[in-house]
């Protein structure tokens, strides 16, 4: 049975993850020309390795379809519902650091915490007619950490695929959830993150696919020793 | 396997509700989604089920019938008093049971005196459990918002801290999340140092006009979101909040309150204990209660049988007072639930306040109650 192993496409992501690999002494080599999306891991049969995007592989991680992905934490988390009962973080890289925040205007110099925005949330449609927005890509993350952990629940997510950071000086929503590694984007937008608004510390992780089939294979266990013997 | 058709009992069922006084109102299947998320939050939106029409606007199966009756009534412009019945399939994704599942209820709505309607819905939606899931072990709890919101007034606390506490009634973590910090409250929060100065000097006209120039610097409008006003006014109020500290007494009083858990016709005397012992002025809620439980008697009710909890209620904020529900067997399946929710006609749309109160019932946990018998 061939391990299909998933890595990211393109980018530092790439180089990094390919890069630990080679430090696990997994030779990653590209079948055909640089640009292929299939790759070989060298002096192991039967391994194959899928190049593709990061969130894909965490959408192939939760269907089965691959057996390991080098991702972000983020992205497992916000695809898969229950990611837990469906994936295994195996090993966490040190790459790709970044977390999911919770960050308003900064001139809201009364809201600090998530206490503080519940009580903004509360008043807002009595005072504008409308419920606060949410600009976000993070729909799951947003939803179980707003409701489940801080009993917020009215406010609407405005889905944003890019620039978020720059919603809420357009006008397109009051306040964002975005990803943020260093926080200068944030800060040159005039947004700060709440005291309580760190959603999840994310960065790239080797994920397996749950499998039955797994628990015999010595090749998986393998892997895992390997990867997680390099990071030492 | 799970039965997508009508249970048996619905005809009888339907017959009984014509029997009630109630117009049955014919819904559509697929209704606008926003309302629904606009009114529950967006945690509803992973269990309902959504899709767009063609020109991009949210549509979704009727995860629900009191937010589309109350909407067509609005529409139509009708006069109240009026009620309506209902009897039909809803779509909701759940853990537990069908994604499409039956629902009927009654909604009843701008009749004035609410004790008198409180009592209807919970006393119809009773018997209507009491003939279609004739179980021996059923339970009946009920809560009410409008007491915990005059005991919250009665203790003295600011507004601020009132609204917070309301608003995470019946959310039992959120809840005793808020009594934690009220109980000890976070001393290390200092205001910024850019409106330190401001505050300090009580200068509120320097901070929002401080705060409005800051906003036009950088480019924020002062008017599509939180206004200078707005977040002037809270910074100052956030200043009392903080420091706010429930004292031993009142939050013994708070516990003690939440804590009440008596069969209804013990409740009336447990609340004027209560006040009596904290010290608390609520009697205007305690008369409310009291009318309810004499229109509940009037009507025939066994007040022994209802017990009231005084921390039952539903974090949502159209629901106002009234809050119960109906359950059966060891696992508390859950037949009936009703409520008051005074705000969700304004929320909706409303020209005037209309007094709303209602129940629907689960068919096909009845059913299951039936099977079981």
């Amino acid at each position: 049975m061939t391990l299909t192993v998933a890595l990211p496409s393109k980018g530092r992501m790439k180089d990094d993850a390919i890069a630990i690999f080679a430090r696990a002494g997994l030779t990653v080599s590209a079948i055909g020309n640089d640009r292929s999306y299939r790759g070989r891991i060298e002096g192991i049969e039967d391994v194959e390795v899928a190049f593709l995007s990061a969130s894909e592989i965490a959408r192939e991680l939760g269907a089965g379809a691959v057996d390991f992905g080098v991702t972000g934490e983020d992205l497992v988390r916000e695809s898969l519902a229950r990611a837990d009962e469906r994936v295994e973080i195996t090993a966490r890289l040190g790459f790709g650091n970044a977390d999911v925040v919770v960050a308003v205007p900064d001139i809201w110099k009364d809201v600090d915490s998530m206490a503080d925005l519940g009580d903004v949330a509360a008043d807002f449609r009595t005072r504008h007619g409308r419920r606060l927005t949410i600009a976000t890509k993070y729909w799951r993350l947003t939803q179980n950490f707003f409701s489940t952990r801080h009993g917020i629940q009215l406010y609407r997510i405005v889905e944003s695929l890019g620039a978020t950071e720059g919603a809420p000086a357009s006008g397109a929503a009051d306040i964002i959830v975005d990803i943020t590694s260093t926080g200068s984007t944030l800060t040159a937008n005039h947004l700060r993150i709440l005291s309580d608004g760190v959603i999840l510390r994310s960065e790239a992780c080797l994920v397996r696919a749950r499998k039955a089939e797994h628990d015999a294979d010595p090749r998986v266990a393998a892997l895992i020793s390997a990867v997680r013997a390099a990071l030492g | 396997m799970p039965q997508a058709g009508l249970p048996e009992f619905a005809t009888d069922l339907a017959r009984a509700l014509d029997a009630l006084a109630a117009a049955r109102v014919d819904i559509p299947v697929i209704q606008p989604a926003e309302p629904f998320l606009d009114m529950a939050g967006e945690d509803l939106r992973r269990r309902i089920f959504l899709t767009e029409s063609e020109t991009g606007e949210s549509l979704c199966l009727r995860p629900e019938f009191t937010i589309p009756v109350c909407s067509a009534h609005i529409a139509e412009n009708v006069a109240t008093p009026r009620r309506y019945s209902y009897l039909g399939q809803v779509f909701r994704q759940r853990r537990d049971g069908a994604n499409e599942f039956y629902q009927a209820g009654v909604e009843d709505l701008g009749e004035p005196d609410e004790a008198r309607a409180d009592a209807r819905a919970l006393s119809e939606a009773r018997a209507l459990i009491a003939e279609f899931a004739p179980a021996k072990n059923l339970s009946i709890i009920l809560g009410d918002q409008s007491v915990f919101e005059a005991v919250v007034a009665g203790l003295g606390l600011p507004a601020g801290w009132q609204k917070r506490l309301i608003h995470a009634f019946g959310n039992e973590q959120a809840l005793n999340a808020m009594i934690a910090r009220l109980a000890n409250p976070d001393s290390a929060a200092q205001p910024d140092a850019s409106v330190a100065g401001f505050l300090a000097n009580g200068d509120v006209d320097g901070l929002e006009a401080h705060i409005e120039e800051v906003m036009q610097q950088t480019g924020y409008s002062t008017n599509a979101s939180r206004s200078p006003a707005e977040i002037a006014a809270r910074l100052i109020g956030k200043q009392a909040l903080d420091a706010t500290r429930l004292s031993p007494g009142s939050l013994d009083a708070l516990k003690a309150f939440l804590a009440l858990d008596v069969p209804l016709d013990r409740a009336a005397s447990a609340l004027s204990d209560f006040a009596r012992d904290a010290g608390l002025d609520i009697s205007a809620a305690q008369s409310a209660f009291k009318a309810r439980l004499n229109a509940l008697s009037e009507r025939g009710e066994d007040l022994g049988a209802i017990r009231w909890r005084a921390a039952f209620g539903r974090p949502l904020d159209y629901y106002t007072g009234l809050v119960f529900e109906i359950s059966a067997g060891s696992d508390n399946l859950v037949l009936a639930g009703g409520g008051r929710y005074d705000r969700l006609m304004t929320l909706l749309g409303a020209h005037d306040p209309i007094p709303a109160v209602g129940f629907s019932l689960w068919l096909d946990r009845i059913q299951t109650v039936r099977a079981g018998q």
